[in-house]
């Protein structure tokens, strides 16, 4: 245990450290995060018309649709590009060298950066409310454990492209459009929708922040659907990367060969 | 416990079938004692690398045991890990958006090593790599001297008992090579621990380390202590010093009799130089340039280096 909070110092201050220091990308990106939602918000309403006005449902919605969308993009990014870049940079094999094993580096790196990601999404999600006016209800204990739930998913197909991506150099290039498939997921209707990646939850999310639900208002089916799915997707891409990282480790090519 | 490292019959082919296959390592064995310094020599494409990444996992070996420190690689893979600590890609082995201090401070936290217990030491560390001004500087801005010696220091910090170096002073100018040689021949004396390195330079090896393991196209073809090594081709290295030659019209195979030989012309004369192990060689050599109508003048016997006995196996295993 108390090996695992010091893994868990070292990979929080390293990232601390990166951000800190190139504190200007780290703005950057929040602001890029910004003005891609003001542009999503204004095609909205150019399509849409007045019912995207300020304040109405279906403008929330599409805040706490964006929400779930960062969140999940960042945590897909971090593992699928992460994994990817330490490799090509010669790094990966350092991390793999570690008596706690890399599952359990990569795994505390990833919830580092989900602790920092929150705090730039809680100030991204002030911005867009205070700029547009819209207002969401901010429950804080039934908002986290929705969008935890919801983004394993994520992290699962994270997993599956980062094993690929070590096996099969050029599936990298396919890493993009896989993030911008996460927005079909969302869009995708609930019933048979639900059982995609990140669009239970993002309904679920939108009862609680549009609707005013309380966690434990929302129906008991929905909970166990939104776990067992993405627990499930989880799970699979990190069965999937493992068995790539088997594979990686018999071709070699851990290291940058 | 007195042995560190123990490899037996360690495999690793890459690819399938006759056309891909590529035999990286063939069936590999040797151990290596506490506090021992051995080194890895072979040209590129040996298997140094290979051997070293299937003893710590990185590769998965096609056959074969290894045992660090007594723990099995399959059975306790976790504490054959916590003994170990590497530098594999040189400098490529670092965050270079970090600093010095930082790397230090990142790879032994990742190692479980608490800042508390581990800050003395990568302090100490700094210190030794002449690295103090630099600390807090990132890497990136570092010359590549500098970075490969962060990198050594990265893995020297964790204070394992066998450390693994893939060819350390790769691509550094030659002072930085000497300074670096130093302090890691240092350090391993003065603290105990088993060093494994790999080079394909012999002078590197000849200067660090205590035992040279030579490996061919993924074979061991010598296993032996670097001064035994030197000795026994002290008495086997000659210099011939010829009052004719490079006016003769001569064209004889001597070097694919005698492997070594290297020709020197000087002037009118000619030096040769040749390995020749056994005492009946030396006759032959001599017959075969009476035939030739080489007129030898005199016969040194030579202080013998490593790459010189290198030359010799490496041609000789051809
Ligand atoms: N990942 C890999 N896939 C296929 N062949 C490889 C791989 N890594 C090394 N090899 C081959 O294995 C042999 C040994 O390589 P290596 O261990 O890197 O040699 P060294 O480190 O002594 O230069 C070489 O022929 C090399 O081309
Ligand atoms: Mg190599």
């Amino acid at each position: 245990m108390k090996e695992v909070l010091t893994v868990f110092r070292a990979v929080l201050v390293r990232q601390l450290t990166l951000y800190r220091r190139y504190l200007f990308n780290t703005l950057s990106g929040l602001v890029t995060m910004y003005i891609v939602f003001m542009l999503l918000m204004t095609g909205a309403r150019a399509i849409g018309g007045t019912t995207f006005m300020n304040g109405d449902a279906p403008l929330q919605s599409l805040v706490v649709g964006y929400l779930v969308w960062v969140f999940a993009m960042v945590g897909y990014q971090e593992l699928a590009w992460g994994i990817t870049n330490e490799a090509q940079m010669g790094t990966l094999e350092k991390l793999y060298l570690t008596p706690i094993g890399f599952s359990w580096v990569q795994g505390l790196l990833q919830l580092s950066l989900l602790i920092m990601q929150l705090g730039l999404t809680g100030t991204l999600l002030m911005f867009i409310m205070l700029t547009t006016g819209v207002r969401l209800q901010v429950d804080l204990v039934s908002v986290l454990p929705i969008i935890l739930v919801t983004i394993l998913a994520a992290y699962g197909l994270g997993f599956l492209m980062a094993g690929l991506g070590l096996v099969y150099k050029r599936v990298q290039s396919a890493f993009q459009i896989l993030q911008f498939s996460l927005i079909g997921f969302l869009a995708a209707p609930a019933s048979w929708g639900r059982f995609l990646p990140l669009n239970l939850g993002n309904r679920m999310l939108a009862s609680v922040m549009v609707d005013g639900n309380r966690l434990w208002q929302l129906p008991a089916a929905d909970w166990a659907a939104l776990v067992f799915v993405n627990v499930t997707y989880l799970a699979l891409g990190f069965v999937a990367f493992r068995f790539f990282e088997g594979k990686a480790r018999e071709l070699g090519l851990l290291g940058h060969y | 416990m007195h042995v560190a490292l123990r490899v037996t019959d360690l495999t690793k082919t890459f690819g399938r079938g006759k056309k891909y296959e590529v035999q990286a390592v063939r069936g590999v064995s040797f151990g290596v004692k506490n506090g021992e310094i051995v080194g890895l020599l072979g040209p590129n494409g040996a298997g140094k690398t290979t051997t070293i990444k299937c003893i710590l996992g990185l590769m998965l070996p096609t056959r074969g045991q290894i045992e660090v420190m007594g723990y099995d690689f399959h059975r306790q893979y976790r504490q054959l890990v916590r003994s170990t600590s590497a530098v594999l890609e040189g400098s490529r082995n670092l965050y270079w958006r970090l600093s010095p201090r930082e790397n230090l401070d990142f790879f032994t936290g990742l190692h479980g090593i608490p800042l508390a217990l581990s800050r003395p030491y990568s302090e100490h560390l700094l210190r030794v790599f002449g690295l103090e001004v630099k600390k807090d500087a990132v890497v990136q801005e570092l010359s590549s001297g500098m970075k490969q010696k962060v990198a050594v220091a990265c893995a020297l910090a964790l204070r394992t008992p066998v450390v693994f170096l893939d060819e350390p002073t790769l691509g550094l100018d030659v002072e930085t090579s000497y300074e670096l040689r130093d302090i890691l021949k240092r350090l391993a004396r003065e603290e105990g621990r088993t060093l494994v390195m790999s080079s394909h330079d012999m002078d590197v090896i000849q200067d660090v380390c205590e035992r040279v393991i030579i490996i061919k196209d993924g074979s061991i073809i010598v296993d032996d202590r670097v001064d035994n090594l030197l000795e026994v081709f002290r008495t086997r290295s000659y210099r011939f010093t010829l009052s004719n030659g490079p006016g003769l019209d001569w064209h004889f195979d001597l070097g694919k009799k005698f492997p070594g030989l290297t020709v020197i012309p000087q002037g009118e004369s000619m030096i040769l130089e040749v390995t020749l192990p056994r005492p009946s060689d030396l006759y032959a050599f001599m017959d075969a340039l009476r035939d030739q109508g080489l007129i030898v003048e005199g016969i040194h016997q030579e202080e013998p280096d490593l790459e010189k006995a290198f030359l010799y196996l490496v041609r000789k295993g051809a």
